[in-house]
């Protein structure tokens, strides 16, 4: 069964655009990372799936409820923390539990937020006024993981939290997917959902660019080659396979280094080294780059990184 | 609808206790006054004659023809301190969601609760009621302590206070209810505030210059909430004043459903 289902989901803001045309299923069980720079539509997107925001047109459900009619329904099986995390000042997270055990009826769910408490190394009877902002989010971790949700929608989670709370928190998201629980993780940051995330979509000016799995992406992904010159090699008189782009050449003399270069008549590393990216086959390169007399090559894993620059760079003409 | 109701709890028991004891001491003080200020009253309208109108407009009938010791307890419940106190503690309360909760930024922590906005709109509502009984409460009991002490042909009867108590609750429900009408249609609370205050001090001139102006005396009774409270006319008659309340309880309840069906269908931007 499918947890969150969009539709040609639109939202603008008055003549603003807000999202447009947006289409995702996120399966159950699902650790699903919604990435995209700032202001590409992912806040909106979450927002119209919690009922904040109701869709200029199209449709978003979640366990195939309506997310505006349905909202109070459906919220009993989502714990949702927001982008810009603020709580209420006096609120401590034993009050915080107490309060949404009640509206939620369920009382199991102060023991478990106890037990996330110690574990997010919390204080329970520390105001919020009294906290870092890091704690704050983490607080507010609690109190949306407490209920044990079926749903866990987290905008920007890790914003504010020191590694070691990073970590904690994606073992934490990593056991309840595990127990079948669907993840929903916003971020503009690739590691994180690189690490967690089974499925990734990229929303860039409030349209999806790219949905598909970590691992359909990554054998997508091109490899990062770094190749050091000898220091009597010119790179103009290496013939290049097709097999590789360039992407960076060697720094020319007379540079930045130019008091170095003048000093000594040898051209320094960084003026012998190229960045370059595998495009075709790796067999055929690697027995190009045999036949080759250069002072070092590397080949790196591939590389997300490069194709999410692509995906972020939003006035490029090469996707 | 508990855990709402401890969370409104946490957030005005202050506020209502520091109101409630407010209205208490101005209610006392100015019971305790009263047989001073009415020996003097004749004095006080020679010296400056500008306040004759302006009890007027506020009473409802010109004191210094009428005035006897049970309606000069009219006085008490027009104050413009007693009900400046009354109409601060509402336009706060009642501007506190959704407009309040969107600029301090916990709108998402509270809309994403497994609650219809119906639900959260109740509960406030549930808040708004019961501390302004609170307030208006301890407002007469200020007033019930310190007239023990007073001469007897001043006290008023127990009805006639109540009426006056229904009359002016009628008219916190009609200012809580635009208030809330307003919260609902604004993100910014500063904002909703100053919007009700201006419409309030609007109301009050407007019933003010009704003493002077014949087109203001024509749309006061439009425009004025002031024209629908008139404790003078309840102590000199002892009449129940069913039309005024009727008429402040119907917008009231037009004002009410006004403000839910707004927070109902209304997206709520919180960036």
């Amino acid at each position: 069964m499918q947890a969150i289902v969009i539709t040609d989901l639109c939202r603008n803001y008055g003549s603003r655009r807000g999202i447009s045309n947006v289409n995702l299923k996120i399966e159950e069980g699902e650790i699903f990372g919604f990435l995209g720079p700032n202001g590409s539509g992912k806040s909106t997107t979450i927002r119209v799936l919690m009922g904040l925001l109701r869709a200029s047109s199209g449709a978003a459900a979640i366990f195939g409820k309506d997310c505006w009619n349905d909202g109070p329904t459906i919220r009993r099986d989502v714990g949702y923390v927001a982008g810009d995390v603020r709580l209420y000042p006096w609120l401590t997270i034993r009050l915080g539990l107490l309060m949404l055990s009640r509206i939620r009826g369920l009382k199991e769910m102060h023991a478990r937020g106890l037990d996330l408490v110690e574990r997010f190394q919390l204080e329970p009877d520390l105001p919020i006024r009294k906290m870092s902002r890091g704690n704050r989010q983490k607080v507010a971790l609690v109190l949306a993981l407490a209920h044990s949700p079926k749903l866990i929608v987290l905008d920007e989670p890790t914003s504010g939290l020191d590694p070691l709370m990073q970590d904690t928190l994606m073992a934490c998201l990593r056991e309840l997917a595990t127990n079948g629980h669907t993840v929903m993780i916003s971020s503009h940051t690739l590691s994180e959902v690189e690490t967690l995330c089974d499925h990734i979509a990229i929303v860039r000016d409030g349209r999806i660019v790219e949905d598909s799995t970590v691992k359909k992406l990554r054998a997508s992904a091109p490899r990062q080659i770094v190749i050091t010159l000898r220091p009597d090699q010119e790179f103009e008189s290496v013939r290049w396979p097709n097999e590789i782009k360039i992407c960076q050449l060697p720094r020319k003399r007379g540079g930045q280094d130019s008091a170095l270069a003048e000093t000594s008549s040898t051209p320094t590393p960084m003026e012998r080294t190229c960045q370059l990216e595998l495009i075709g086959s790796s067999s055929r390169f690697i027995t190009w780059a045999a036949a080759q007399d250069f002072a070092d090559i590397s080949i790196g894993a591939p590389s997300l990184e490069i194709l999410f620059r692509r995906y972020y760079q939003s006035n490029q003409g090469d996707l | 609808m508990i855990g709402l109701l401890q969370k409104i709890w946490v957030e005005v028991r202050w506020p209502v206790l520091f109101f409630s004891l407010g209205l208490f001491s101005v209610m006392s003080v100015l019971t305790a006054l009263l047989p001073k200020i009415l020996a003097n009253m004749n004095q006080f309208f020679d010296k400056m004659p500008m306040i004759r109108p302006l009890l007027t407009a506020l009473l409802g009938v010109d004191p210094g023809n009428q005035a006897s010791a049970q309606i000069s307890q009219a006085f008490l419940w027009v104050h413009p301190t007693v009900l400046s106190l009354i109409w601060a503690h509402e336009v706060m309360y009642c501007s506190r969601v959704p407009a309040g909760e969107v600029d301090r930024g916990t709108a998402d922590f509270l809309l994403c609760l497994p609650l219809s906005r119906w639900e959260i709109f109740w509960a406030e509502t549930v808040g708004w009621l019961v501390s302004g009984t609170c307030i208006i409460l301890s407002g007469y009991a200020g007033h019930l302590l310190i007239s023990l002490t007073i001469q007897p042909d001043m006290r008023l009867s127990v009805l006639k206070s109540m009426t006056v108590i229904v009359n002016l609750s009628a008219v916190y429900l009609a200012i809580g209810s635009f208030s809330f009408f307003v919260s609902t249609m604004s993100n910014r609370r500063g904002r909703a505030i100053g919007i009700v205050f201006t419409v309030l001090l609007a109301s009050f001139l407007l019933n003010f210059l009704a003493q002077f102006q014949d087109w203001a005396k024509f749309i006061s009774p439009w425009l004025s909430v002031m024209a629908y409270y008139r404790p003078a006319i309840i102590i000199q008659s002892g009449e129940f004043p069913w039309f005024d309340i009727a008429v402040l309880v119907f917008i009231s309840g037009l004002m009410w459903l006004a403000s839910g069906f707004v927070f109902h269908y209304r997206s709520i931007c919180t960036v």
